[in-house]
């Protein structure tokens, strides 16, 4: 039953996050950057945290906090990071012509 | 090129938090988050669903880890740093698209 449980929840979490924003934004993190192993230790622990605040609170963080902001938050998040990462993209582009 | 290196050089922790904070954000109130919420209140069983979901969610990042790696090595930095950077600001809009259809 407990086995049961346990691989049924596996199934679920890792089949909805094949593919989602959290994931395409590890990946980008680990492309950009020297050191995968600080690179999964953030994203790993930040992931365990929000798991257990869900299971902990019995309801969404979003009883807490209007879901409207936590997506407004992540959107600016994201725009941030894209347009940085785009910006750098040209800035390597002229040193290597210089 | 030195800027180029002073970025490569940055140090352990100012990444660590970089990517705690961008994934912690990016988890909360999402499906994930959701669907583990589900199955800890139809089981009843918090405990086993938190131990589930938290492997799944490393194989799942150790994945990403990996795929950013391989992808590292197989196009160029400039590329590579455009690609992402378009799709962080694509995976913004969609997000931003949810906000515009659940809210007006």
């Amino acid at each position: 039953m407990i086995i049961n449980l346990l691989i049924s929840s596996f199934i679920t979490i890792f089949i909805a996050e094949l593919g989602d924003k959290t994931q395409l934004a590890t990946l980008t993190l680990s492309g950009n950057s020297t050191k995968p192993w600080a690179v999964f230790l953030g994203s790993a622990s930040a992931l365990i945290l929000a798991t257990l605040l869900g299971v902990l609170a019995g309801g969404s963080i979003s009883t807490f906090i209007p879901e409207i902001y936590l997506k407004l938050i992540a959107s600016i998040t994201f725009l941030i990071i894209g347009s940085r990462l785009i910006y750098d993209s040209f800035n390597i582009d002229e040193n290597k012509i210089e | 090129m030195s800027k180029e290196k002073d970025d490569l050089e940055k140090n352990f922790l100012s990444i660590f938090i970089t990517s705690f904070t961008t994934i912690f954000i990016a988890e909360l109130g999402d499906k994930t988050q959701l669907a583990t919420l589900m199955l800890s209140a139809e089981s009843g069983r918090p405990l086993i669903v938190f131990i589930g979901s938290s492997i799944a969610l490393l194989c799942s990042s150790i994945a990403g880890v990996l795929i950013g790696k391989w992808l590292s090595s197989m196009i160029s930095k400039e590329r590579l740093s455009f690609f992402t950077g378009l799709l962080m600001t694509m995976i913004s809009i969609w997000i931003g698209y949810t906000i515009y259809t659940i809210y007006y």
